[in-house]
């Protein structure tokens, strides 16, 4: 790798370039139809989410009419404003420690080999493959024991153990791309090994630290499985759980969940689409070497 | 003089060197400790954990030994192959899930008028949560839905489908939501690895008068291989365990155990039925199952370095 690590996969490397002009021919015109074909089938969600939360329970029914009904009462079935502000503190908590953590961890791995460093990081990273409901039952238990699950932090601190293999594995090879004299300069500059991190590691990470953030993020905002075991006081349920325990109750209001599910969908969709380079960086790390 | 001179230079540097090099070392153990200390008691504690009682009766409180005959019988439970058989079917959605974000991936490539805009909005169900996507999907399957008012208006009145309240095609509904939340993060990658074809080698095929999809076979896909095995991969991974969402609230496993997948039967028979030594069981079937995934995956990788 060079310098700097930074897998530089031409991500939509073209953007800026200006599109060649190019003739309109029959088989463009056709090339045109399909992709909003495509359109049409990936905009279907928020179609469905739109047009039905403007419906009232009976105008849903019978098929007819728009009203905002839904949206009015709606936080007299779903508490979204809490539970938004829930999943933002439950994102907020596990990504910080997932950054420290894996920034440390990948710096240490990278650059400050130590005895079976390579073997410690190999099995760090190869936790990456195992799934949550692996070792489900044991965790719940383990941590209800602690007595964690009665705030926030039993579902951060899975969420951060989940996230900490890929986020160590980012940062590693990240940071094997920063030369050796950069670090040693440091050491004899008298910064110590924490002061290397904090001045001279943290400003050229920021994009491995934008990488892991929106990933993260959207794992954590779109999870209902730690949500819903690990945090078991109601009033502070992140939002997908509180639609999903909405969607399973036996009375409950179409319009009314779309609605919520609209307003869930939001934070992320926005995250995503002003950080989607990062994104694909953070998908492609493995492979763009 | 000049050579007991460089002895003793030599000397104090070795003992420089060490020292740092200590230093450095346990720099090292610090930095990395927490990060390990987190996935060790997190996940491979648990693993120990879910071994032993994966062979005891457990309701989550008190646990009793029985032995590892807890396996050969849980084997003999027809919950357990119906739930991996419809994990082994959910697998034939894996192509569909590869094929169609590849041909969407070459469709954008075609650098159509208004490309940049499509992509953002191929990509953007991508930020939605599973959760809130099978909500959609019930909405589109639903006995009064999108499905069924599709299939009136093409002129079929007499058919109207229940896909997903009947047990021969409920997998066949879940299977076509995965496909559908799949289609952006493998288009994605699709995408990015074509962004890394250098065109001078499209622009010499086409010169030497290979056609479209001579170009797309024996330039395109080569160079996409590592990008087609990343999204393999991400795609089986996810089939066996990122399927929890959609199951839960568009069938919650049902009807009968039609939807019911590996990953759901663990959450099904620890936290609805109360057997927790026979959920770790399967949840380390399902352990099983993704190692070897990950076996094959580091065998594909090394195969090309």
């Amino acid at each position: 790798m060079t310098a700097l690590a930074e897998p530089e996969v031409p991500v939509f490397a073209d953007d800026d370039a200006p599109s060649p002009k190019r003739r309109v021919t029959p088989f463009r015109v056709v090339l045109f139809a399909l992709m909003v074909g495509v359109a049409i089938v990936m905009l279907y969600p928020f179609w469905v989410m739109v047009t039905v939360s403007i419906k009232s329970e009976q105008q849903y029914l019978s098929g007819h009419g728009f009203s905002l009904d839904s949206w009015k009462t709606l936080t007299q079935v779903l508490p979204v404003g809490q539970q938004v502000l829930n999943s933002t503190v439950i994102c907020a908590m596990s990504i910080l420690v997932i950054l420290i953590v894996g920034m440390s961890a990948g710096f240490a791995f990278a650059k400050l080999r130590f005895k079976m460093s390579n073997l410690v990081f190999l099995a760090v990273v190869s936790a990456m493959m195992i799934p949550l409901q692996a070792i489900l039952m044991p965790e719940f238990v383990n941590v209800t024991k602690v007595g964690l699950t009665n705030g926030y932090f039993g579902a951060v601190l899975v969420y951060a153990a989940l996230g900490t293999p890929f986020s160590t594995f980012l940062f590693a090879t990240y940071f094997r791309g920063v030369p050796d004299e950069l670090i040693e300069a440091g050491i004899v500059d008298g910064l110590g090994y924490f002061g290397v991190v904090r001045r001279l590691i943290l400003p050229i990470a920021v994009p491995a630290i934008a990488t892991v953030t929106v990933l993260q993020f959207i794992q954590i905002w779109d999870d209902l499985l730690v949500g819903l075991l690990f945090i078991q006081d109601q009033s502070l349920r992140p939002i997908t759980v509180g639609l999903a325990a909405l969607a399973s109750g036996r009375t409950t209001s179409i319009p009314q969940l779309m609605a919520g599910s609209l307003i869930s969908a939001i934070p992320a969709m926005v995250v995503y689409l002003g950080f989607q380079r990062y994104l694909v960086r953070g998908l492609t790390m493995g492979i763009s070497k | 003089m000049t050579v007991s001179g460089e002895v003793g230079l030599q000397h104090v540097s070795w003992w420089g060197r060490r020292t740092l090099a200590q230093r450095r070392q346990l720099a090292g153990v610090c930095f990395a400790a927490p990060a390990v200390a987190l996935v060790v008691a997190l996940i491979a504690i648990p693993i120990g954990q879910a071994v032993y009682y994966s062979m005891t009766n457990w309701d989550g409180i008190t646990a009793t030994w029985i032995g590892p005959s807890t396996w050969s019988q849980a084997f003999h439970n027809p919950t357990l192959w119906q739930a991996l058989e419809n994990n082994a079917k959910l697998l034939i959605a894996v192509p569909f899930a590869l094929g169609i974000p590849l041909a969407i991936a070459v469709l954008l490539h075609q650098r159509v008028a208004g490309w940049r805009i499509f992509r953002s909005i191929y990509f953007l169900p991508t930020a939605i949560s599973w959760v809130v996507l099978g909500l959609v999907a019930e909405q589109f399957f639903a006995y009064g839905g999108t499905l069924n008012s599709i299939i009136h208006h093409l002129g079929l009145s007499s058919v109207t489908t229940n896909l997903l309240g009947q047990e021969s095609t409920a997998l066949l509904a879940l299977g076509i939501t995965f496909v559908f939340t799949m289609i952006g993060t493998n288009t994605m990658l699709f995408l990015t690895g074509m962004a890394t074809l250098d065109p001078s080698l499209e622009e010499a095929a086409r010169v030497d008068g290979a056609g479209r999809w001579r170009i797309f076979v024996s330039v395109m896909l080569p160079h996409l291989k590592r990008f087609i095995q990343l999204a393999f991969v991400l795609t089986v991974v996810s089939a066996f365990s990122a399927l929890f969402s959609l199951i839960f609230v568009m069938t919650g496993g049902g009807p009968g155990y039609a939807t019911t997948t590996l990953e759901f039967l663990v959450y099904q028979t620890g936290f609805q039925q109360g057997q927790f030594g026979t959920a770790a069981l399967y949840g380390l079937i399902l352990f099983i199952i993704m190692a070897l995934v990950g076996i094959v995956q580091l065998r594909l990788i090394g195969s090309n370095e």
